[in-house]
């Protein structure tokens, strides 16, 4: 009856109408329950899902996976109402043959525009993942999460070995912790993968005078993606882990260069209920909408505070501590490439643009979508997994975009974003096209 | 999943593809393996359009139609191979883009292939000197107008549907947006299309301001929804985005006196690109916390485009409302429609308490608008179990309106939600006849009208038959719709 407050015109409406009908009408919003909700214990988030799925879609346009599928079946709204109908049974999760309507739920690349144009302001994976909830309670995980949660449980990462050990063989510099750092360096296992960056980050720390730690013999994946499959009890594995070893390096800030991380720590930790040592599922969607701002920005009380390493650069060139010159020519226009997890869900784009705009011959040439409008890369949340063609056309769609700004440097500050984009580019624009982080640029500015 | 677990709505003469595996392979290899699919979660997805009734349907587990392919043509080619299939096998199409109808247009009433114009959704080319902007028409209307607002260009067309309508769909649909007093409806915006008819051809309407070559042929096809052909690509009009924006509002003692006010600023020539005329239970809805409008009638202005002009309209616009007892309520009326005017949360909130509800938009001219309007309400309140019946004045012209009714309630005794849907559908476009209205004004014509047809055209009806058996031979494009009756005799 809450959300009924906004139709209270209503009232003498119903007041004056016939009594048969008034009393038809009454009945109608007492049993609501009755008539559509499912009987029994259920994880999903049941009357945002019906909100959903009978919305006309008003965040269709800005589906990064509607957009690069072309089909009516990756639409938001058509999301949802699986969603409903796996949860009320009307097509059953435990039939082998609706396996395709498990697989949708996984769709999606969690970029969350969806949320800006959402009039119910929701976004919609907040809302699968009620469902995915349900559907990981039924032993019906599907096999492409169960592999990422088994390469979680064997090596730390979602990688077959763990990433953060290959740092001798990337010529990556290991510092361990002696507990009183001013910063820990928490590097992303996807940016293990680009090692100019870590590399990059770490000579900039160095040279701003910071004094700073990696750890990496003891790291292991900040949980995203368990977060993602919502595996909880391996989400608590990892997250205990992570704080104990944030706990110990004794560091003021923790600084990253994957947002995934950041907002994992954050965020998606608190939401969750991990960093209190208890989860809470079913009141997610209601913390999500009411966690005050505070929490994204302190994981531990009067504990460290959790940042991208750009937001901290930035802080680095206020101070004066960095001092950035001209670039090359190759490098004087560029594009800007907003991680979406960085512009949307940590609310920072402002950053990277006054970092470039400290370099005196840079030219940003921006996207049509940009800042907080910015378009996924296709590598986030789970889609990649669930179904690995649409992710390429969404990295291809966003290729696109920045392509059409003229400028042939793509700068971006997020991993999954690099390797994501990377197989947007068609294979004769790869020696044109070159994406880089913002940390590969500074190196080119001192 | 099996589908007979699912209510169908529209069932009637539905037909089912013979040889459909032969089909689908001979699909796939004329369009691509990943251009075709019969998976039931494919299918289901297009079972319905954004009818208010298919909403309560979807929620029930009812479908409104049960298409058997589905393809995603890349290209006219595709188009074409997929249409001489269906010619030759006799299998109805039906063209979906976004899906946002609100008449049925998108339904499959019979089954069939679907073809899914998303993939034609390029931006092709802005013409400055022109003013216009090539697109396919697959394209999302949002995607259009932010693309073009970057470029320092609008649209003009801006529906309530913006953000989950189609290029394509607004042509097939002769739609109208929030902005057409200034930038006028789609058929205006149009000025070249290219049209894959249902006999397989590619008809080019080139790009042209005005012409005089014979009878205009590219605009019979604006408003065929889908029953003639479907447009693949269209140029249309844009303009330099509006150097200013005043927004004015004003409050009426009676809708009479309001329509007066904003005949008289039509006939001076002057074009606010938004008016709208709230009756008094839509005014206290949208607008409960404007004093001054309490148990009045609210009208809004956004007067916009060249500085000096949308200083002169403003002053006018206010002339004419002060002239008939305009109250001026200033800028925050506006700025709560600006803010709230994709706020839709209605679709979703009515039908889990199984409210039936809908908007109907309608056509008159100007000696008639406020006969039309008390007229409708009463017909319409008549209803059984119809709560809500309020409306809008949505769109202005020199010569007449668009007014823009909505109904809501539950079935009365002994009657389904379909009965109270249509009997409220019925009432509104009867008592809009009687009052010399036309019975649509920018929603179109799909399921729900199509039995009203005969009334509206009297003997243009049957030329339009004759038009469709000559384009459509075996008429397979969109069946059921516009021309023939589907819901009074339940067998179309």
């Amino acid at each position: 009856m809450e959300e009924l407050k906004k139709y209270k015109w209503m009232i003498p409406l119903i007041s004056g109408a016939e009594r048969h009908v008034r009393r038809k009408l009454l009945n109608n919003l007492r049993k609501k329950k009755d008539h559509f909700y499912p009987e029994g214990d259920y994880n999903a988030d049941v009357k945002n899902l019906i909100n959903c799925m009978l919305c006309p879609n008003m965040c269709r346009f800005d589906c990064g996976t509607l957009q690069a599928a072309g089909k009516e079946t990756i639409g938001p709204a058509y999301k949802s109402r699986i969603g409903y109908l796996l949860t009320i049974g009307k097509i059953d999760p435990e039939d082998p043959e609706n396996k395709e309507f498990i697989d949708l739920m996984y769709k999606c690349s969690n970029e969350e525009n969806c949320k800006i144009w959402c009039p119910f302001d929701f976004s919609v994976v907040s809302l699968l993942e009620t469902v995915r909830d349900d559907i990981n309670e039924k032993g019906l995980m599907p096999n492409y999460c169960k592999e990422q949660i088994e390469k979680l449980q064997e090596t730390g990462t979602i990688e077959d070995h763990n990433i953060f050990k290959t740092y001798e063989e990337k010529n990556i510099e290991n510092i361990d912790t002696n507990g009183d750092d001013e910063v820990f360096y928490y590097i992303g296992c996807e940016t293990m993968k680009f090692p100019k960056v870590v590399q990059a980050n770490i000579e900039i720390l160095k040279r701003a005078g910071v004094k700073f730690s990696t750890n990496l013999d003891e790291r292991v994946c900040c949980a995203a993606p368990a977060l993602n499959i919502r595996d909880f009890d391996m989400v608590k594995q990892l997250a205990d882990k992570n704080i104990e070893l944030i706990k110990k390096t004794g560091a003021k800030i923790v600084v990253s260069d994957c947002p995934g991380c950041v907002h994992a720590l954050t965020k998606r930790y608190q939401q969750t209920g991990t960093i209190n040592g208890e989860y809470i599922r079913k009141e997610r969607v209601k913390e999500v909408t009411e966690l005050p701002e505070e929490f994204s920005r302190n994981i531990f009380e009067g504990g460290p505070e959790v940042i991208h390493i750009v937001e901290y650069i930035k802080r680095l060139v206020d101070h004066g501590s960095l001092t950035l010159k001209d670039v090359p020519e190759k490098y004087q226009t560029v594009t800007i490439h907003d991680p979406c997890l960085l512009a949307r869900n940590l609310n920072d784009f402002n950053s990277i643009r006054a970092i470039l705009k400290a370099i005196p011959n840079i030219k940003i040439n921006e996207p049509v979508y940009n800042k907080e409008d910015t378009h996924c890369c296709g590598w986030s949340g789970t889609v990649h997994w669930a179904d690995k063609e649409i992710a390429i056309k969404e990295s291809e769609n966003r290729i696109k975009e920045l392509k059409d700004t003229g400028a042939n440097i793509i700068v971006t500050a997020c991993p999954t974003c690099e390797l994501g984009l990377a197989y947007g580019i068609e294979e004769q624009e790869k020696s044109k096209i070159e994406i880089i982080d913002l940390s590969e640029l500074l190196m080119k500015a001192f | 999943m099996n589908f007979d677990d699912f209510e169908l709505i529209y069932k009637e003469n539905r037909v089912e593809i013979k040889d459909k595996e032969k089909i689908v392979e001979e699909l796939k290899s004329k369009i691509g393996d990943t251009n075709v699919s019969t998976e039931k979660i494919d299918i289901l997805a297009y079972t319905r359009d954004t009818s208010l009734i298919s909403l309560n349907w979807t929620i029930e587990g009812k479908l409104a139609g049960l298409p058997e392919i589905i393809t995603y043509p890349e290209n006219v080619d595709h188009i074409k191979a997929i249409i001489n299939i269906a010619n030759r096998e006799k299998i109805p199409i039906t063209p979906f883009a976004e899906g946002s109808g609100v008449v049925g247009g998108a339904i499959p009433l019979r089954g069939g292939i679907i073809i899914d114009m998303k993939r034609f959704n390029k931006i092709l080319e802005i013409n400055d000197k022109n003013l216009t902007v090539t697109v396919q028409t697959g394209v999302n209307g949002m995607n259009l107008e932010r693309y073009l607002n970057d470029k320092g260009y609008t649209g003009g067309h801006i529906p309530q549907s913006l953000y989950t309508s189609s290029v394509g769909g607004w042509i097939a649909h002769k739609a109208a947006g929030q902005f057409s007093t200034k930038y006028g409806k789609i058929e205006d915006i149009v000025l070249g299309m290219k049209i894959v008819i249902p006999t397989g051809e590619l008809i080019i309407f080139d790009p042209m301001a005005r012409t005089a070559t014979g009878p205009q042929l590219d605009k019979y096809f604006i408003g065929s929804e889908g029953t003639l052909g479907i447009a693949t690509e269209a140029t249309l009009k844009i303009w330099p985005y509006p150097e200013k924006r005043t927004l004015v509002s004003y409050a009426f003692p009676t809708i009479e006196d309001s329509l007066n006010a904003t005949r008289q600023i039509m006939r001076e020539n002057v074009y606010p690109a938004v008016i709208r005329i709230y009756d008094a239970d839509e005014t206290m809805r949208h607008f409960e916390h404007t004093e001054k409008a309490k148990d009045k009638v609210m009208t809004v202005f956004v007067c916009e485009g060249n500085k000096r002009l949308v200083d002169l309209e403003e002053q006018i616009t206010r002339e004419k409302c002060e002239e008939n007892s305009g109250v001026n309520c200033g800028e925050v009326p506006v700025e709560h429609w600006f803010e709230t005017r994709f706020n839709v949360t209605e679709t979703s909130m009515f039908p889990p308490y199984k409210i039936v509800a809908d908007t109907i938009e309608v056509a008159v001219m100007w000696d008639r608008a406020a006969e039309l309007y008390h007229s409708v309400v009463e017909a319409t309140k008549q209803v059984e179990g119809n709560l809500l019946v309020s409306a809008h004045v949505s769109h202005f012209y020199p010569n007449g309106v668009g007014v823009y009714f909505t109904f809501g309630g539950v079935p009365g005794k002994d009657k389904s939600e379909f009965d109270f849907y249509k009997e409220c559908w019925d009432e509104t476009i009867k008592a809009t006849l009687d009052a010399g209205g036309s019975i649509s004004h920018h929603h179109g014509i799909g399921i729900n009208r199509s039995h009203w047809m005969e009334e509206e055209w009297d003997g243009g009806l049957e030329i339009m038959q004759k038009f469709k058996e000559v384009l459509d031979p075996n008429n397979i494009f969109n069946p059921g719709k516009i021309y023939q009756k589907t819901w009074k005799e339940g067998n179309e």
